[in-house]
């Protein structure tokens, strides 16, 4: 089932002179199955806006309608602490929020608070952290002994152990070097190909946006400005310069090629095909 | 590990994480002790006696832009190196206005901390340190923590920095962007030297980086696929260089 | 934070906001030193007289101080229930069948309620129009001359200021790290005594952690551009006692003189 925004508002300190609205009659349908990039300037509303998935934040106008569970303003969700189990919330740099003695308790403390028992909560974090590929050595140490990017792919797992069906990510890649990056995107890839997990991404890489995303939704100003897919995003550079976005680096070079008399077609998708183009148009003039 | 990085020249050291660069930025100030092997900077042998001395010659901008801004306002942090050096009071508020100005912050001097965004607070730390007249700057990682806009702000601080000072600058990044710019590379992996030169020597070898897994620009690998091809080129690491040659093959065949 | 009256700063502009730190602390150090002295009903009228033209001149509103006090009124209206029970001396006011209320119960607790209440109000004078920062200047600036029997009063100083630097940032992860657990699961509003124990937990164990990396990476900063304690070092805000700020000490002087001399000389 898809995930609909209608008509949400959400409003922070109302009543107060630091009354500020964040989010300002936001509609957005995201697609089920698909990993949905959420790109946007820093206090656009991204984080307010994904902070309602799990209801972590309820709106105060509008309705959300996300897997079988209807959220209205100013009602009380039902079956909240459900859903939590059910959307996975990601937070930027959630290797700060480890704090079990060991790697697997860390893992499994997720499961454990929706009921499962011990065994059950093992079994699924041992699960989890395979499919994060942290070393078996590591699952008996304290987090704290491990490595900045090992201690973000459990924090990973500890969301992945509850087995969600949505994947709701904050910046995952913030802070990690290039090789990190890879391994995380291609991490997510999987989980939305193998497993069917709607992913939905906040981040600022357009270079992951380009290489993974199926669709885009930008906000500015607390409103969705555009949400298409990722293709047609691209298709016009204009479009994303337009919001102060840099596109990515093959989009860009396909851009000023064309501009000079060259003529690649809007759907390239990778260098060794933006490189046959190339290759065929220089060499005919041979 | 061994290198050298010459006086007035922009250097960046790139490698993955747990390659041991993260390490290096503390062993030149004297944070961290090394266990063997010698450091010499500007001629001087890095000990216990000389810590200071040397200290007073390198300014350090570390990654985390909460965890260095240390007084309650702009004014107060930059502040702070100056009153560590005894500067006479008199003449803090020139200096502070100076090195305000130098990294665009005049407008926020009184801001406090929670106001800032990333970059800004990264400026105001480079501020500090400048304030504090260094020969040597050194950037471990500054702009890793930071949104695209923070990024861009901070290399551009840099490459002004380079243009219109003699400073020594370094630069531990993962942008390659920023490595492409500078005038020397180090790479490192596994807490050795694999790898110097510039630039140029540096993305040539695309496949011992990738062993590493490191990456080159886009620029540089078109062109390698352009190879493949048939198509013969200078290297060029910026894409506007490899567009105007490309036109050039384009037009006047 | 917006309930927390008592030790808030109000940015005003005022005469009292303007003075000199180091005065407006010293004043109420012997403001609250005459309040102790036995100068009977006429003495806390003067004292009272005294902070009200303060309150005044510093542009508080009285509802400002009565925020203020409120939290003692439940305090004071419960030492008065206890002073009726237990204090059985001074005349008989009021008979209730067997039961008696004593003058001096109730006469004790008015001493007690107006003390505290005065003190409230000089503090929270100080307090409301003193940055927060300026009153680490002014005590930095107090205890140097302790500097002398060992008191490091520059460390002193730069650990309020550095602690109270990172007070928003503390309140922020703290917020981070509930939102983080919550979406783990964590309930931290309900539950079984052991499941709220691994709420708690949750959100202690990892402020700890962030809290000892910042104390690190701080420190790193810190002596990487130069910071030594210990050593000498010069100071960027220089604090200036103006005329203003001598009338104020002697104004408070004058309080304790004319306290003194109403409790013992009259």
């Amino acid at each position: 089932m898809p995930i609909t925004f209608e008509h949400v508002s959400h409003t922070y300190s109302e009543g107060t002179p630091y009354q500020y609205a964040a989010l300002k009659d936001v509609n957005l349908d995201i697609q089920e199955g698909k990993i949905t990039a959420v790109i946007g300037q820093t206090g656009s509303g991204k984080s307010t806006l994904v902070q309602h998935l799990n209801a972590l934040l309820l709106p105060d106008e509008g309705e959300i309608h996300i897997l079988d569970r209807v959220i209205k303003a100013g009602e009380k969700p039902k079956k909240l602490k459900s859903l939590r189990g059910d959307v996975g919330l990601v937070f930027q740099f959630p290797e700060y929020q480890l704090f079990e003695e060991t790697v697997l308790k860390d893992v499994a403390f997720g499961p454990k608070n929706f009921g499962c028992s011990e065994e059950e909560a093992e079994e699924k974090a041992r699960k989890a952290l395979k499919l994060v590929d942290l070393p078996e050595d590591c699952y008996l140490k304290s987090p704290l002994e491990l490595s900045g990017g090992q201690k973000r792919r459990t924090a990973i797992a500890g969301i992945l152990a509850m087995d969600p069906k949505v994947l709701v990510l904050d910046e995952p890649t913030a802070g990690l070097d290039p090789a990190g990056t890879k391994a995380m995107m291609s991490l997510f890839y999987e989980l939305n190909q193998k497993y069917g997990k709607t992913v939905l991404m906040v981040t600022h890489d357009m270079e992951n946006v380009f290489a993974y995303c199926d669709d885009v939704a930008v906000v500015a100003d607390g409103s969705i400005l555009v949400h298409t897919n990722a293709q047609d995003f691209f298709r016009d550079s204009k479009l994303c310069r337009s919001m102060n976005i840099l596109p990515p680096a093959l989009i860009r070079m396909r851009d000023m090629l064309n501009e000079k008399g060259f003529d690649i077609p809007a759907d390239v998708q990778d260098v060794d095909v933006l490189a046959d183009y190339i290759a065929k148009q220089v060499k005919s003039h041979e | 590990m061994s290198f050298s990085v010459e006086k007035g020249t922009y250097t960046t050291i790139i490698g993955q994480n747990g390659s041991g660069k993260s390490t290096i930025a503390k062993l030149i100030t004297g944070l961290l002790e090394k266990k063997s092997g010698s450091i010499q900077i500007d001629g001087l042998e890095l000990t216990l006696e000389n810590l200071n001395a040397i200290r007073a010659k390198i300014g350090i901008v570390f990654q985390n832009p909460d965890n260095q801004f240390i007084g309650s306002t702009v004014r107060d942090d930059i502040a702070f190196g100056l009153e560590n050096h005894q500067v006479p009071q008199e003449k803090m508020d020139g200096i502070i206005d100076a090195n305000a100005e130098r990294v665009r912050m005049t407008k926020y001097l009184d801001h406090e901390p929670t106001r800032l965004s990333g970059g800004q607070k990264q400026r105001v730390a480079i501020a500090g340190v400048l304030a504090m007249k260094p020969e040597i700057l050194i950037f471990d990682e500054a702009t890793a923590m930071l949104d695209p806009q923070g990024k861009d702000e901070i290399k551009k601080v840099i490459m002004d920095l380079h243009h219109e000072t003699g400073l020594t600058i370094v630069s531990i990044t993962h942008d390659i962007d920023e490595v492409a710019a500078s005038d020397a590379v180090i790479a490192l992996n596994e807490g050795k030297v694999v790898m110097t030169g510039t630039p140029d020597d540096i993305f040539a070898h695309e496949k011992k980086l990738n062993e590493i897994q490191l990456d080159i620009p886009f620029s540089m690998k078109l062109e390698n696929k352009l190879a493949e091809r048939g198509i013969k080129l200078e290297r060029y690491i910026t894409m506007d260089g490899l567009l105007e040659e490309l036109c050039r093959l384009h037009s006047n065949m | 934070m917006n309930n927390f009256t008592l030790g808030r700063y109000l940015p005003m502009d005022s005469p009292i906001h303007k003075m000199d730190p180091r005065a407006k602390i010293g004043a109420m150090l012997i403001a609250l030193i005459a309040i102790f002295f036995p100068a009977g009903w006429i003495g806390y009228a003067v004292i009272f007289a005294v902070v009200a033209c303060v309150i005044i001149l510093s542009k508080l509103s009285w509802g400002f101080i009565w925020k203020a006090m409120k939290p003692m009124m439940f305090m004071l209206f419960f030492l008065l229930v206890i002073n009726i029970l237990v204090v059985k001396t001074g005349d008989e006011w009021l008979t209730l069948g067997s039961f008696t209320i004593y003058s001096n119960a109730v006469i004790q607790t008015l001493y007690i309620a107006v003390r505290l209440l005065l003190m409230i109000m000089i503090t929270t004078c100080l307090t409301a129009t003193t940055k927060p920062l300026d009153m680490t200047l002014g005590i930095e600036d107090l205890l140097k001359p302790f500097q002398k029997i060992g008191v490091p009063s520059h460390e002193i100083a730069m650990l309020i200021s550095i602690a109270l630097r990172f007070i928003p940032d503390l309140i922020d992860e703290t917020e981070r790290i509930m939102k983080a657990q919550e979406s783990r699961g964590v309930d931290m509003k309900e539950g079984k005594l052991s499941e709220r124990v691994m709420a708690i937990l949750s959100l202690i164990v990892p402020l700890f952690v962030s809290a000892f990396q910042r104390a690190e990476d701080l420190a790193n900063a810190m002596e990487a551009r130069g910071y030594a304690p210990g050593e000498p070092r010069t100071r960027y805000k220089v604090l200036k006692m103006e005329r203003r700020d001598y009338i104020l000490l002697l104004g408070a002087v004058l309080l304790l003189a004319c306290m003194i001399w109403l409790a013992y000389f009259r």
